[in-house]
């Protein structure tokens, strides 16, 4: 039995590793490159490891976030870590938003039965078949006509209606997957529909709610069409508007662009990391035994 | 129900809030642009409203997004008062009526008359002005003079058979695998300017004055440049990766190309240690022709236009004179800035005279032959129709097909110029 | 059963309690979309060329007919369907067995779960300039490497013809999405109770028959969104077209998102361009229906 044990996990490492090399794998060259000369990059064979370590990339982007214009760095890098702040703020808006009122758009389309429930949950579905390109400046045009172009609050409502068809329908597949038993039992102890939600399937979809909420915000922060479009000054521009930024016609700071890219996959994986515990198995087995 | 209701009226408060917060600011004149150097363009500005009294911001946008960024905003109704404007798309701004013309304003014949008038006419459509330009220059050839002593060749090649021999010297020597690079990916960047250096070197045009097509005739210029490019695909002399690569400067910098045609200004990149492998080997050669015609090439120019957004477009032709003309004292200031300590190409006459700017182009170019090159540049006036770009997005699939053999060019050609005939006659040019 | 019977006299009907649970989130939905899109419907039935301003007609369904009869629709819808089905043949193959690892208990499962993510997060620009580097036929490391274990004698460029363009950017997509995929099916996993797993093994069932018997059925309902949602994502590919190949070459990879993004930003032609995302829209739909009655509703039963 241990023999065996030991061969699984050896299978398993050797399973992981080879995931990891192609998921991670190409990033780690982004990281290698951030280190390097922008003619490094061409070198053929490639480059793999730096030598010299070169650091300008990241101490403009650090320098120029702190000390701003007196850092006499270029204006990208100077603006980038500030834009982070817009990011944040759309991200986890989406992220808390599309959880909570996606939980309870679910809810019914997964439990409760009433006319119209397939046309509900193909309606929803519907608002994200046409393409954003399509939808794009009819949704500028609009958000001029009322006034809501270049503030943040309008992404995070346009990111909010791309994200939430999906989160809904995320959640209703795992709502469905919890025993009805455990909700009539509930409903027998003289809890309400709500209480029901909140005491027993809120609880028990954990891990779907993570799955959704780390879905919310991944989509949310690379979110890039849009935080183009609604963006009229730098006080909107959000951190993929500003890694956009490093091309300027005349030239590319591609080793910037890099770095740029290396730093603003730290929040959304910190971000997952964080509230990935949730998405632990063993929830629904546990409690159908107690 | 309590706790839904509480969470719905947060939310709704928080967005008012926010609303409210972000309200608009006013800054005086927006100037809107890609990045280039954004820190040089802010302190330009804080001369212009030393000098003028006026306020002004600039708000750049990502450079390969800022076209799309621009339709959607013009569609919305634009905040800013003047935009940089690229001529491949001014005809399409100028149709739309997003940008106006400043032909006829004050003080600006003056500043025409200083102008070339092959710089006038890419800034025009039907007949008006729209802008003054940022920076401008031609298309010309660059060539690594480190390959061709490898391979044993005495200098930059005069015409395109010529280029093909020494591509073969280079390629037998085992140089590079691929000397010539030539522009061909799908994209308003690539495939018809190629087309264009090619044709114009061979003394031909793509359309003729009144907007007729001239490239499908049998034996044209245009129809010899494919049948060139063929001929150096299938001898591997030019790059397969042509079709599909959107940065030859990167290549050129990464020593595995011997030869291409590029905007003047990537030389800068070409020939810096920073950003290249084979700096310093980078020279600049005329196109080359034929044994007939010398060379040919076409010019470029990005200019400075006032939108249909400028509340006060006095104020809007101020900002674009300072720009793109002369200062409060009289002076190139702008354009000399650019040219002296960015190498951007310019156009104002007077500057061509400036000893300074003469002096810190040649640290990465030859201003003399690049002068000479400027000299060959075609007139390109189909380009300034509206329906040009609705023309040209639907050539690069087939002709792509028919550079690579897999459809026949005479067919490709001819049906081409069928669809430009019925765009023409539709828009009644 | 008597306090059942009180509960439900509070509470009111089911479909009420559905419209009031579904209020926020649709209201939010409807507030954003809604309006935009009976933009989009209504460009679409217009002629609507922004570059001749003053000649907007009304014209039906013109724009329709004149995309149904055009081998400008079908030949890119084509090429939409090939690359979406290799898209999400391998993304849904890749993420389930993924998912399947990650859901085995190992020490160090959290650090890789999140990392697995680490592709969606880059941003997409350096997304595009990371598959132009390792695509590059000249410095680039896919061939390198290639090149270095000896499959290949000379460096190819994988771009500049078919079938491998598609190849790749079959790959250089999946490879963005895969992350999405496996995190729904591992979401989906952990609803499957383990002691489902512990009986079966008690009765003698192998690995496979334990996958083929007991995770893939508990797992369709989520692999059923995972196809949907990746074939509608698929669908509209557009942003990996655009940096790697524009369409090429010679309209190989011509799909159905870039010709909506040049007849509306390129050509400025807003009524060419809204039909044909209508048309997309409405295939996409079909298919979503489709799917969902064969993968979804089958379970139920």
């Amino acid at each position: 039995m241990k023999q065996r044990a030991r061969i699984r996990l050896i299978v398993i490492y050797i399973s992981a590793a080879i995931v990891l090399l192609g998921t991670v794998g190409p990033f780690l060259w982004l990281v290698s490159s951030s280190f390097q000369y922008e003619r490094q990059l061409l070198n053929r064979p490639p480059q793999w490891l730096p030598n010299p370590i070169v650091l300008d990339s990241y101490r403009e982007i650090f320098e120029g976030a702190v000390l701003g214009e007196a850092s006499g760095v270029p204006y990208q890098s100077r603006i980038f870590l500030r834009s982070f702040a817009n990011s944040f703020f759309v991200a986890g808006s989406v992220a808390a938003i599309a959880v909570l009122t996606g939980a309870y758009a679910a809810y019914p389309l997964a439990r409760l039965d009433f006319r119209g429930r397939s046309t509900l949950l193909f309606g929803i579905l519907a608002s994200r078949l046409i393409p954003a390109l399509s939808l794009a400046i009819p949704i500028v045009l609009v958000a001029k006509q009322i006034g809501m172009s270049d503030k943040i609050i309008s992404l995070v409502f346009i990111n909010l209606s791309f994200i939430l068809p999906y989160v809904i329908w995320l959640l209703q597949s795992y709502f469905k997957s919890i025993p009805m038993e455990l909700e009539d039992a509930g409903r027998i102890d003289g809890c309400s529909r709500l209480q029901v939600v909140h005491k027993i399937i809120l609880p028990l979809s954990l891990p779907g709610l993570t799955s959704a909420g780390i879905l919310a915000f991944l989509l949310t922060w690379g979110e890039f069409l849009f935080a183009l479009l609604l963006s009229e000054s730098p006080a909107s521009y959000t951190s993929t508007v500003v890694v956009s930024l490093f091309a300027t016609d005349v030239d590319v700071s591609f080793v910037s662009i890099i770095t740029a890219g290396v730093i603003s996959v730290i929040p959304p994986i910190a971000f997952a990391l964080i509230f990935q515990r949730f998405i632990i198995s063993g929830l629904l087995s546990g409690s159908l035994k107690g | 129900m309590l706790r839904q209701r509480k969470l719905v009226t947060l939310l709704v408060v928080l967005v008012l809030l926010l609303g409210a917060v972000a309200s608009a600011q006013d800054d005086g004149l927006k100037l809107t642009g890609w990045p280039y150097e954004v820190d040089v363009v802010t302190e330009n500005l804080g001369r212009f409203t030393d000098q003028s009294g006026h306020g002004a911001v600039f708000l750049p946008f990502p450079s390969n997004e800022y076209r799309d960024k621009m339709v959607a905003s013009f569609v919305a109704g634009t905040e800013f008062d003047v935009a940089y404007v690229r001529d491949s798309y001014l005809a399409e701004w100028a149709s739309a009526g997003w940008i106006v013309p400043i032909s006829g304003l004050e003080g600006a014949d003056e500043l025409l008359a200083d102008l070339p008038a092959g710089i006038i006419e890419q800034m025009s459509y039907d007949g008006e002005v729209y802008g003054l330009p940022y920076y401008s220059g031609v298309q010309t050839m660059a060539y690594n003079a480190a390959h061709l002593e490898a391979a044993g060749v005495d200098g930059p090649p005069e015409t395109w058979d010529q280029m093909l021999e020494q591509a073969q010297m280079i390629k037998d020597a085992g140089v590079v695998e691929y000397p010539i690079l030539m522009q061909l990916r799908s994209g308003e960047n690539y495939l018809l300017r190629e087309w264009e250096t090619l044709t114009a070197s061979r003394g031909g045009r793509l359309f003729d004055e009144d907007f007729n097509p001239l490239f499908h005739l049998e034996g044209s210029a245009a129809w010899e440049a494919l049948d060139w490019l063929t001929e150096g695909l299938d001898a591997g002399l030019i790059d397969p990766a042509s079709i599909t690569d959107d940065d030859g400067t990167l290549l050129m910098a990464a020593g595995t190309t011997s030869f291409m045609t590029t905007t003047d200004y990537t030389l800068k990149a070409m020939n810096d240690p920073e950003q290249s492998n084979v700096a310093g080997d980078i020279k600049n050669a005329l196109v080359p022709g034929t044994d007939e015609v010398r060379s040919g090439t076409w010019g470029y120019v990005r200019l400075y236009a006032i939108t249909n957004g400028a509340e006060d477009k006095d104020a809007a032709w101020q900002l674009v004179q300072f720009l793109g003309g002369k200062d409060a004292t009289g002076e190139y200031y702008v354009p000399k800035r650019w040219a002296l300590e960015f190498g951007l190409g310019f156009s104002p006459a007077p500057l061509y005279e400036d000893e300074d700017v003469r002096n810190s182009l040649s640290g990465w170019i030859d201003p003399d032959l690049l002068s000479e090159q400027s000299e060959y540049a075609i007139s390109r006036p189909y380009r300034f129709v509206p329906f040009f770009s609705d023309w040209e997005i639907g050539s690069w699939g087939p002709l792509q097909a028919a550079i690579l053999g897999d459809a026949d060019k005479g067919d490709v050609l001819n049906e081409l110029a069928e669809e430009w005939n019925e765009l023409k006659e539709d828009w009644g040019y | 059963m008597q306090i059942r019977r009180e509960t439900q006299q509070k509470e009111m009907s089911q479909g009420m309690m559905a419209l009031l649970f579904s209020a926020p989130a649709v209201l939010i939905i409807a507030a954003t979309i809604l309006v935009p899109f009976l933009i989009a419907v209504f460009l679409s039935l217009h002629n609507w060329n922004l570059k001749r301003p003053g000649r907007e007609r009304f014209i039906g369904l013109e724009n329709y007919t004149d995309w149904l009869t055009d081998s400008d629709f079908w030949e890119p819808l084509q090429t939409t369907f090939t690359f979406a089905i290799g898209a999400v043949v391998l993304i849904v193959v890749v993420s389930l067995l993924i998912s399947l690892l990650l859901n085995e208990k190992f020490p160090g499962r959290g650090v890789l779960r999140a990392l697995l993510l680490v592709p969606w997060a880059i941003p997409s620009v350096v997304n595009a300039l990371l598959w132009k580097w390792l695509l590059n036929p000249q410095y680039g490391l896919v061939n390198a490497i290639a090149f270095e274990i000896g499959i290949i004698t000379e460096y190819q460029n994988v771009l500049g013809s078919m079938p491998s363009v598609m190849i790749w950017l079959v790959i250089a997509y999946s490879w963005i999405h895969i992350p999405l995929a496996t995190l729904l099916l591992l979401s989906g996993l952990q609803t499957i109770p383990s002691d489902i797993y512990e009986s079966a093994i008690v009765d003698g069932a192998g690995v496979r028959q334990r996958f083929l018997f007991i995770t893939l059925p508990m797992l369709r309902p989520m692999l059923s969104i995972v196809i949907i949602f990746e074939m509608i994502f698929a669908l509209k590919v557009f942003d990996i077209i655009f940096v790697l190949t524009a369409g090429g070459p010679a309209d190989a990879t011509n799909v159905l998102g870039w010709t909506i993004y040049t007849e509306t930003f390129r050509k400025l032609d807003f009524g060419a361009g809204s039909s044909i995302a209508m048309l997309l829209g409405g295939i996409t739909l079909a298919l979503a229906i489709l799917f969902y009655v064969f993968l979804d509703k089958g379970v139920e039963r």
